[in-house]
Formats: C-alpha cells, sequence, structure tokens
C-alpha cells in the first residue's frame, strides 16, 4: 500500500540508558555502604555483608508478586496476615503429629489459597476495590491465626528445619542463594516473558487489554496466588529463624513490603516500574537496617529514614514525570517557531 | 443594545502548534435556536469553550448585548447567563438532582451560610416541573436514565439564569422518543427567549429545531445561512469541502462464500432477535442511532459481553464465543469505538501496541521473540501506512488517524477472517478518513469479511455491499447496496417495526 | 417504566443502614439473651466510652474517604500527639488538661497539614504518602519519648481525669464524641464546604468545571483527620494512663473498617455521617459483647474480619442485582 519505510532499529543511547531510576538505587546503597564501613570497622567484610541479609531478606520474597500487583494498579495488604496464618498452620500441624515435611507443604497450600481467595473476590465482583477485599481479608487471616494458637506459641521443630533461617551453600547464606535464584527468575518473567508484558498491559489499560484477548481475570488470579505463595515462602524462613511462631508474627509485613516496592520506582498509578528496582530497594532499606543496627541507632529511627526516603523517592519520580511533560511541550513550541 | 445577544468576531484561538480556531465569527439573536455544524476535529468543541470561558482566545473580540466583553473563566461566563451542557454528561452521580442543579450556586442562609435544603429542593422541583418533568428532586443522579440526566443538566442551566445555552450533542445518547421530548424542551425554552446554541451530528436535529445553522470546517468559519435556504446537498458541501463521492475509493472486492453467520442473537436488555449472515469480502455496514444497540451487537459477538441467547456459526460450524480469546480464537477481530480508552495503550511505544493480541504467537514459549516483534510491527505498520518515523515512538505521539492506523495494524496481527469495525472514523479528520476508508476496501478485496458499525450515512452508503439498520436493539430493515437512500435508512432507524421485506 | 418502581441506589443506603441497624439490635438481643449483664448502665457506659474514640477517627476517615483518599497515618499521629501531651503533662504537672488537650490537637494537625500537602500538592497518591508518614511519625513518637513508656504515675491526676471525669453525668469522652458527631451532621450537610467534599469524591473532573478548590478541599480534609488523630491521641492516653511508642499501632486499619461497615465507598463519594456511627457501634458491641458471652478473645478477631467481609460482599451483591433488575425491566 505505501513506499514510506518505518525505522526498526533502536540505537542504544547511554543517556537513557543511565537516567534509569535503578541507578539512583544503586547509588544510595554505594552511600549506605561508604558510610556503614567508616562507622564500623567490622561491616566491610564479606561475612557481616553476605550474613546480614539473613536478618532481612525473609519478607522480601513478596516483593516479587507485590510489584506485579502494584503494577497492575492493583494492592494486597493482606500478605502479613498470610504469613502469619501459614506459619501459624505449618506449626500446628507439626505439633499436632503431621510430619514437618508435610507441614510445610501445608504452609504453602495455606497461603496460596489466601492468595487465590483474594484474587477470587477480585475477578468475581469487579467493582470491588482491593484495598477493601485485601484489608477484610488482612482481618480475617490474622483472626483465623488467632483462633488456632490463641495466645499460645508452637515451635519445636526439628533440627533440620533451621536450615532455612541459619543454613549456608558453601559459605553462603541459603536464604541469600534462594533469593537471588527467585530474583533472576522474577526478572525475567517480568520484563521477558509474555506474561510479563501482559501483566503491564493491565496496569496500563485494563480495557484496551481486555478487548486485546488479554485474560485479565486469569492474569490477576496467578497473581494473586503468588502473592500468597510467596508469603508463605516468607513465613517458612521466618518461623526457621525464630525458632517458634505465634499470631501476631509478620506484623505490619505488609507495609515495609509496599514500602519496598514502591521505594524500587514502582507507581501505585500503574503500569510503570522494574522488578530490578524493587530488588534494589529491598538492599537499600535491608543494609540501612543493619547499618544502624551496627552503631546502635534504635529501630524506630530507622521508621523515620524509611518514611522520609519512600516520600523523598516517590516526590522525586513525580518531579522526573512532570519535568518529561514539559520538556515535551517545549519542544513543539521549538518545532512550530522553527 | 445590539440585534445580538451574543456576537464573535475574528476569532482564533492557538494551542502549541495547532490552529484550533481560525478567524470564526459567530451571531446569536434573542429567542433563536442556532445550529453549529461540523464535522469532528472542526473546531466546534474549542469554539465552545471559548465562549464558556474554559479557554481564552488568541484573538478576537466577543460581544455580549453589544458590549465587548472577556471571560477569564467558565465562573464569570456562568454569572454572564451562559451554560453550556456537555456532550459527556458531567456530573455527580453519587449527590441528589437537587444538588446537581445547583453546584456552585448554592442558596445559603444570609448569615448562617447554611444551605437552605427545603428552597433549594422546591425551586429544583419547579425547574424540573416547568421543563415537563415529574422527577423527584431527592432522588440520586446516577440512578436517572441518560435523558433524565439531560433535563436536569437544562434545569441547571436555568437555574443559573441563563440566556444562552450552549447543547453540545445532546442528543447523541438519546432514543428516538427520548430525542422528541428534548425537542420539545428546547423549543419551549427559545419561545420564552432563551437563545439556545445547538451542536449535533444529525442532520433531523438541526431540520427540525435550528433557525439558522453555521458551519465550520478545519478550524475555519464557513459560513451562516438561513435553514429553509440551504440544501442538503450544499450543506454536506460546506461541511466537508467537497463532493463527498471522491472520499470512497474504487471497491474491488469479490463476495466468497459464507464466513459467518447469526441467528437470533439476544443480551437482555441491550438487543434482541438478530439475524444476519457476512460472506467473504463482504462490507456488511450496520447502523442506526445511538443506542440501538450496534456496539452491543458487536461487543457480544467479540465476547466482551457475551450474548444471552442464539447461535453463531464461524465458517459453517456452530461457535460459542464468551471471551475475547474465543473471538480471537477463531478468527474475529475488534476495532473498538474509542481507540484511546479500548484498544491503545497509549503511553506504550508502536511496535508494542501492535503485538499485543498476538503475543502468543509471537513468542517462544512464553518467552518475548523481540526481533520477531519489531519485524512484524515494522511489516505492518508500514502495510498500513503509519506516519511515523519509527515502530518505538511511543502511540501518544501519533495523530488520531494515525492511532486509529495502529489499532487497525493490531487487528492484522492475528489469524482473522472477520472484522468488526466500530466507528472506525470517530474523531479522525478528512485526510485521514479516506486513507481509512481506503483499508477497508482494501481488506475486503483481500477476502476478510468486514462488518462496520457507522452513524455517518455517507461513509454507510458509500462502502457497505448491505446495510442493516438497528432501532431500540432490533434489526429493523436490510438494505442492498442498490436500495440504500439516506431516507430509507433513517425511516428504518426511527421505525419500532421490524420489517425485512424491501418496500417500507 | 415508571420511576416509583425502581429501586434507585439511595433506596439501597437507606436499605444498609437500616440493615446495619437491624444488625446490631439482632446481635444485642443474642448477646443480651446470653449474657443479662450485657444490657447493664455500667456495661453499657463502657460500651459507650470505647466506641467514642472510634467514631471521632472514623469520622475524620469518612471525609477522607469521600475524597477517594486514605489515611494509614493516624495510628502514629494518634500516638505522636498522645505522647508528647503525656510528656508535656510529666514535665508541666499543674498545665490545665485543656492545653493538654489542645498541645495533642496541634500536633495532629502539623501532621495533617505535611500530609495534605504531599497529597495536594506535590501530588502523590494517599495511600503511598500515608504510609511514608506512618514511618516517620511512628519513629518520631519512639524519638521523642526516648523509647521509654510514660505510664500512670507520670501523669498528673488532672489529666487522668479528662477521660474520667463526667460531666451532667455523662463521661466527657462520650460528650466530645457527641459534640463532635453533631458538628459533623452539621458541616457535611448543611455547608457549602461540606458539600463540595462530596462532589469532588463523586467525580473529579466536574468539580474542577464548577469551579471547586480541590487542592483546598484536600488539606481541610486531612488537615481535620490530622487535628482528630491529635484529640484521640490526648484521649486515649488519658484513657489508658500510658503512652508508648506503638500506643494504637494497626488502629488506623480498624478506623477503616468501621467506615466501610457504615457504608463509605473507598471509590469516592459516598458516606453518611450515621451509617459510620453504626459501624463503629457493631465494631464496639463486638468488642464488649464477644468476651461477655465467654466468645474467646482470640476468635474475636476473626469474627470481625469475617462480618467485615460479608458486609463488603453483601453490598456489591444487592448492587449487582439491582443494576440487573433495572435492565430486565427494559423492554426491547
Amino acid at each position: 500500500m505505501s513506499t514510506r519505510t518505518i525505522n526498526n532499529t533502536q540505537e542504544f543511547s547511554w543517556k537513557r540508558f543511565f537516567l534509569q531510576w535503578e541507578w539512583m538505587l544503586v547509588a544510595l546503597i554505594i552511600i549506605i555502604f561508604l558510610i556503614n564501613s567508616s562507622i564500623s570497622p567490622y561491616f566491610l567484610n564479606y561475612l557481616s555483608i553476605s550474613d546480614a541479609t539473613m536478618t532481612f531478606l525473609d519478607k522480601a520474597f513478596i516483593v516479587f508478586p507485590m510489584v506485579m500487583i502494584m503494577i497492575m494498579r492493583e494492592i494486597d495488604i493482606s500478605v502479613g496476615s498470610t504469613v502469619a496464618l501459614s506459619s501459624v498452620v505449618m506449626a500446628s500441624l507439626y505439633n499436632a503429629g503431621l510430619p514437618m515435611v508435610l507441614a510445610i507443604g501445608a504452609c504453602l497450600l495455606v497461603g496460596a489459597l489466601c492468595g487465590f481467595f483474594n484474587g477470587f473476590l477480585l475477578v468475581k465482583y469487579r467493582q470491588l476495590s482491593a484495598v477493601i477485599v485485601t484489608l477484610s481479608t488482612m482481618i480475617l487471616y490474622r483472626g483465623i491465626a488467632y483462633m488456632i494458637l490463641e495466645d499460645q506459641s508452637a515451635g519445636e521443630f526439628p533440627t533440620w528445619f533451621s536450615f532455612f533461617g541459619w543454613g549456608y551453600i558453601g559459605s553462603v547464606p541459603f536464604i541469600l542463594v534462594l533469593f537471588v535464584v527467585m530474583a533472576i527468575g522474577a526478572v525475567l518473567l517480568l520484563q521477558k516473558t509474555v506474561f510479563g508484558r501482559r501483566v503491564y498491559a493491565i496496569g496500563s489499560n485494563p480495557t484496551a487489554s481486555r478487548f486485546s484477548g488479554v485474560k485479565v481475570d486469569k492474569i490477576k488470579l496467578i497473581v494473586f496466588t503468588l502473592a500468597g505463595l510467596m508469603a508463605a515462602i516468607t513465613a517458612i524462613f521466618l518461623t526457621s529463624r525464630m525458632g517458634s511462631t505465634r499470631p501476631n508474627v509478620a506484623n505490619m509485613y505488609e507495609l515495609d513490603v509496599i514500602a519496598m516496592v514502591a521505594l524500587g520506582g514502582i507507581s501505585t498509578a500503574g503500569g510503570k516500574g522494574k522488578m530490578l528496582g524493587a530488588i534494589l530497594a529491598v538492599f537499600v532499606i535491608g543494609y540501612l537496617q543493619y547499618g544502624l543496627g551496627l552503631i546502635n541507632i534504635p529501630a524506630q529511627m530507622l521508621l523515620i529514614i524509611i518514611g522520609v526516603l519512600l516520600i523523598a523517592s516517590v516526590t522525586v519520580t513525580n518531579l522526573r514525570v512532570k519535568g518529561k511533560l514539559q520538556k515535551k511541550k517545549s519542544k513543539k513550541k521549538v518545532k512550530k517557531a522553527s | 443594545m445590539s440585534e445580538y445577544v451574543l456576537k464573535l468576531e475574528g476569532i482564533t484561538k492557538e494551542f502549541p502548534g495547532v490552529k484550533a480556531l481560525d478567524n470564526v465569527h459567530f451571531d446569536l439573536k434573542a429567542g433563536e435556536i442556532h445550529a453549529l455544524m461540523g464535522e469532528n476535529g472542526a473546531g466546534k468543541s474549542t469554539f465552545i469553550k471559548v465562549i464558556t470561558g474554559v479557554h481564552s482566545p488568541t484573538s478576537g473580540e466577543i460581544y455580549l448585548n453589544g458590549e465587548q466583553v472577556e471571560f477569564d473563566n467558565p465562573k464569570e461566563a456562568q454569572y454572564m447567563g451562559i451554560a453550556a451542557i456537555y456532550q459527556h454528561v458531567t456530573n455527580y452521580p453519587d449527590l441528589s438532582v437537587t444538588e446537581n442543579i445547583f453546584m456552585g450556586h448554592e442558596k445559603i442562609g444570609k448569615w448562617t451560610r447554611r444551605i437552605n435544603w427545603k428552597q433549594m429542593h422546591a425551586d429544583a422541583k419547579s425547574l424540573l416541573e416547568s421543563l415537563g418533568s415529574d422527577l423527584d428532586p431527592k432522588t440520586e443522579m446516577g440512578s436517572l436514565s441518560v435523558a433524565q440526566q439531560q433535563i436536569v443538566e437544562i434545569a441547571k442551566a436555568l437555574s443559573s439564569n441563563a440566556k444562552i445555552i450552549i447543547m453540545d450533542e445532546p442528543t447523541a445518547a438519546l432514543t428516538h422518543r427520548e430525542s422528541e421530548e428534548l425537542y420539545k424542551i428546547t423549543e419551549q425554552l427559545r419561545d420564552d427567549g432563551v437563545a439556545i446554541i445547538f451542536i449535533s451530528h444529525r442532520f433531523e436535529d438541526m431540520y427540525r429545531l435550528a433557525d439558522r445553522v453555521t458551519v465550520l470546517r478545519d478550524s475555519q468559519y464557513i459560513g451562516c445561512w438561513d435553514v429553509d435556504k440551504i440544501t442538503h446537498d450544499q450543506l454536506i458541501v460546506a461541511m466537508v469541502g467537497r463532493e463527498i463521492k471522491q472520499l470512497f475509493p474504487e471497491k474491488q472486492n469479490q463476495l466468497g462464500e459464507e464466513v459467518l453467520r447469526v441467528e437470533s442473537l439476544g443480551q437482555i436488555g441491550r438487543f434482541k432477535d438478530i439475524s444476519f449472515s457476512l460472506k467473504r469480502g463482504e462490507i456488511l455496514g450496520i447502523t442506526g442511532l445511538v443506542g440501538a444497540g450496534r456496539s452491543e451487537l458487536c461487543q457480544a459477538l467479540f465476547g466482551i459481553e457475551p450474548y444471552d441467547e442464539g447461535t453463531v456459526y464461524f465458517e459453517g460450524k456452530k461457535q460459542v464465543i464468551k471471551t475475547p480469546e474465543d473471538a480471537i480464537q477463531l478468527g474475529i477481530g475488534y476495532l473498538p469505538e474509542d481507540r484511546q480508552a479500548q484498544s491503545l495503550i497509549l503511553q506504550w511505544e508502536i511496535s508494542h501496541n501492535i503485538s499485543l493480541s498476538a503475543l502468543t504467537s509471537i513468542s517462544k514459549k512464553g518467552w518475548l521473540a523481540e526481533k520477531k516483534e519489531r519485524e512484524i510491527a515494522k511489516e505492518l505498520a508500514e502495510k498500513v501506512d503509519v506516519k511515523t518515523k519509527s515502530i518505538f515512538d511511543p502511540a501518544s505521539s501519533l495523530s488520531g488517524g494515525n492511532q486509529q492506523k495502529v489499532a487497525v495494524a493490531k487487528l492484522l496481527t492475528t489469524n482473522v477472517k472477520v472484522l468488526i469495525f466500530d466507528e472506525p472514523t470517530k474523531g479522525v479528520d478528512i485526510g485521514a478518513k479516506s486513507a481509512i476508508y481506503q483499508i477497508i476496501v482494501d481488506l475486503a478485496a483481500a477476502g476478510y469479511g468486514i462488518i462496520m458499525i457507522s452513524s455517518e450515512m455517507p461513509e454507510v452508503i458509500g462502502l457497505s455491499d448491505r446495510i442493516a439498520v438497528m432501532c431500540e436493539g432490533r434489526v429493523t430493515r436490510v438494505l442492498d447496496k442498490s436500495n440504500a437512500t439516506q431516507e430509507a435508512i433513517l425511516e428504518a432507524s426511527m421505525s419500532k417495526k421490524v420489517n425485512n421485506s424491501k418496500v417500507g | 417504566m415508571t420511576e416509583k418502581n425502581r429501586m434507585n441506589l439511595a433506596t439501597i443506603s437507606k436499605f444498609r443502614e437500616f440493615g446495619l441497624l437491624g444488625f446490631i439490635v439482632l446481635l444485642t438481643i443474642v448477646i443480651q439473651f446470653l449474657n443479662p449483664a450485657f444490657l447493664t448502665l455500667g456495661n453499657l457506659t463502657d460500651l459507650i466510652k470505647n466506641t467514642a474514640i472510634l467514631s471521632i477517627l472514623a469520622l475524620g476517615m469518612m471525609l477522607v474517604l469521600i475524597t477517594r483518599g486514605i489515611d494509614l497515618s493516624i495510628g502514629a499521629t494518634l500516638a505522636l500527639s498522645g505522647m508528647i501531651a503525656a510528656l508535656t503533662v510529666s514535665a508541666y504537672p499543674d498545665l490545665h488538661p485543656l492545653l493538654a488537650i489542645l498541645i495533642g490537637i496541634l500536633v495532629g494537625v502539623v501532621c495533617g497539614v505535611v500530609l495534605g500537602f504531599l497529597v495536594s500538592k506535590v501530588g502523590i497518591l494517599p495511600i503511598i504518602a500515608s504510609l511514608g508518614l506512618m514511618n516517620a511519625f511512628r519513629g518520631l513518637t519512639f524519638w521523642v519519648g526516648g523509647g521509654e513508656w510514660i505510664s500512670a504515675y507520670q501523669m498528673p491526676s488532672s489529666f487522668k481525669n479528662i477521660a474520667t471525669s463526667s460531666f451532667l453525668g455523662i463521661n466527657t469522652l462520650v460528650i466530645i464524641a457527641i459534640i463532635i458527631f453533631l458538628y459533623f451532621y452539621y458541616f457535611v450537610n448543611n455547608t457549602i464546604t461540606g458539600r463540595q467534599i462530596y462532589a469532588l469524591g463523586s467525580n473529579p473532573d466536574s468539580a474542577k468545571i464548577s469551579g471547586i478548590n480541590s487542592h483546598k478541599i484536600y488539606m481541610i480534609v486531612y488537615t481535620m483527620m490530622g487535628g482528630l488523630s491529635g484529640l484521640a491521641g490526648v484521649l486515649w492516653v488519658s484513657k489508658f494512663a500510658s503512652a508508648q511508642g506503638n500506643t494504637a499501632s494497626g488502629y488506623e486499619l480498624t478506623v477503616i473498617a468501621a467506615c466501610i461497615l457504615g457504608g463509605v465507598s473507598i471509590n469516592g463519594g459516598v458516606g453518611k455521617v450515621t451509617g459510620v456511627l453504626l459501624g463503629a457501634v457493631l465494631l464496639g458491641v463486638l468488642d464488649n459483647g464477644l468476651p461477655l458471652i465467654d466468645v474467646s478473645p482470640f476468635w474475636q478477631m476473626g469474627i470481625e474480619g469475617a462480618i467485615i467481609l460479608v458486609a463488603v460482599l453483601f453490598n456489591t451483591i444487592v448492587k449487582k442485582t439491582v443494576e440487573k433488575n433495572n435492565r430486565l425491566r427494559r423492554v426491547i
């Protein structure tokens, strides 16, 4: 029909490469490392850097699905309660005589079911917002955890179970190995597969996605189920590290996770942000926490820093978006003048 | 005191990079209904926004009752007695009718600053009654039909003592009967001395109501005529700028065997008892007034909102379509009416937009094949002639017509046999329009079966091989190319009787 | 089809409120039947006193939700202002309790202004902005308190009396809650600003055309929420006679739950003062009544969660059915 040719190769641009939010996070990690090592001579050795991850990586598994959930313009605030419920179920089933392996299986199953239930409600009743649904189930799931254990704690796990929280593969903590493997998987899933592309499509324009044959409901269901499953994995590591569990564990985890995802550059307005950013944000907050612990700054100060960091980063992202728009406008004006 | 309540002279409005209005004149007498006509993108909406103070003109003068005025914001225009009823009803669905009427000029106690509900409800009631409506002013706005909401909007305009009321496509979403009600109210207002600017795409609206008509085209003023002194053809030439026949390309399509057959399809409350068939290479036009159930029918065929009864045969086999994936799998493509909301992801690059429906085939075991994606995107973008430098430009950087071409390219990625176009030229300028017609005709020639929904009669008549006319959820008539005239279509789109015989 | 036959959304909301009231009555009867100690003056006073703080916060949250926002920082704001007020009175025991209340409100207002600024001017989504501030305020609370508790013996009795004293035989907490309730009822129904809050939440685009200053409305709403949290902070610390870093941690979610039970829509534009009050009372009755009928305190949360979920689902299902019925009635 036409003779026009359209370019389909893209030149690599260093400027575009370095303008990514992820570099900001890398810079933050470097700054935190510098400060930490200047304050404490013990920080900058391999052992403490890798061992530190044991203290903060447990909840980081939930970051993977939460990134996808927030890219799809949804949110899940029930994940902390899901951690508690699946942990409590695992411990009580074991204490009731079930073999530990089966108890772990039950933990994963319960987590996945919790996530599936959230997704199911959202898909079945489209008018409901995720905030309401997951707020209700947040109270419900933790409530069930309380029904099971009341004010008791459960534990006395077999010794091998402590491997999850305290074990090493070679000299690397097991949790770090698993996290890195899963992180690579999550980055590939979101950035390089059809599934990931569709997640972005849903977040950018849900109607157009449906009209384009994207199975919006199915994808939402999968991602929410995944969130439950990852919460169960968090439960396993957390329970293993603590050696016992109570219904009030993992309190406010959801907010920590959301903070990490937001700091990672994922906008709650949907469709934007990368998995890598959130993964870097996990380490920013984790090492910040660890460093403050080293110099005996109370954990509460960390709250202030995380809060300020979160708001500052979102503000900067907002300004960047606004700046881009203005640039576009002025470009148009220039065109007209010429 | 001047003869005109409103007079605009030499209005020019420039936006960065575009001249939206170029030296436009307009005048309005008291007690007159003045139609403003022009194609989409002719500048009508911008012009209205200048009158209502949303935009201030780059140059030109506005006179109100002979005195020059300048509006800095909509409130000032409102205060001077100008009110607008917009195309997309802009109201507060969760609030009561009374509040919607009085929003922005609530009645409050002098000292207490307390809202005087009793008086407001009473005033709303009497306003509505003066418009012949028995709506309860305490009803929630969101529970009303579009026609009722429109009456509330008119009441709102009257409540601010408007002397000039602008109606922007008020009949667009109304049924025939509801439009008739609106005509009566409009005439009553005119008789009470209100000046009305009436914008509409429908010629019938204009003939029924207006005293004079002003035509805009390509942001420019074309002329102003008394309605009874201009012929229909002259008016079309004024609006389109050339003989309409040139717009439509030569058709070379050959009808093949049947590809789609629909038997007594129905969806509760939307449409009923729809039967038709479609051959390869055929263009079937579906027309009728807005709200007749055309889009609903086609969206049901595409599985967006599944049909409740009836059967669909695709290539002779009975099929069930429940989701868009089912339809795509069968080989049905749908070009939605609102490309920005329903088809494109504007912030995405063109290539990603084109590939979205076909990701399964442009991938290996779930992994994106980016090289293949780029090749397909380039090939299709060139095929439909998208005016862009690179497939990596965002879709938002394209003009309306080129966005529509990307939306068409997107359909061609999958292995489709039937294409459904829902108002394919809505909001597209004339140049791009004929390009889109060319694409449709070429696709038909290439053997695709095409269903085209359109409200624009020349378009339907110019392109279709057969035309199905719908009214209030039913097909009232199927016309052959040979006996398709504007009159026949108009009549069928307003008759409630189902009539499949050739003689009406 | 005449208008009268049509069940519209307004009737649903009335129906909802009566349903909620009916449920509360039913619950009361059941609890009373199982334990006659429930409907006694002493227990009822206790119930109302406990509900007072929740309902004060829920009213503020209602306004925030109506503008399509959310405020997760109120628990932290409450703790911070409670802590600062407690520190002040323990340092100056002769301070008039009214001044202590004012200090608390002031701290809350400052917190609210910061959030309002972030939401309206900087344009951060409320859920993220308030989440960040929640962390920051919580951290500040620990910081100003030096990580210590302020316990009963450090507070002058005049301060503790705020919550225990009564006026005309009615507990001060309850009086404060009633005043705020009446004020809100008037504010949202009879003032232009009040109605503009609803208009903004119902359709932000139209609000622009109507000339409603959205920045102003957001500032007002979040500042009020902050001020009420500050007030609640002082009342809370006075009632429990202790101020800690983790006071009212997670309480924001209970407050939001009360609003949702009361029929406030998280999509904006919808919410009634009476509904929110009923929502708060229902949670209060559950809190107070379940232990009385020997429901283990550990079952309470699960029951509450289930009730909230059922209420939310019930609401949606009714709405869906009504919409479908309206469609069915259309004749073609």
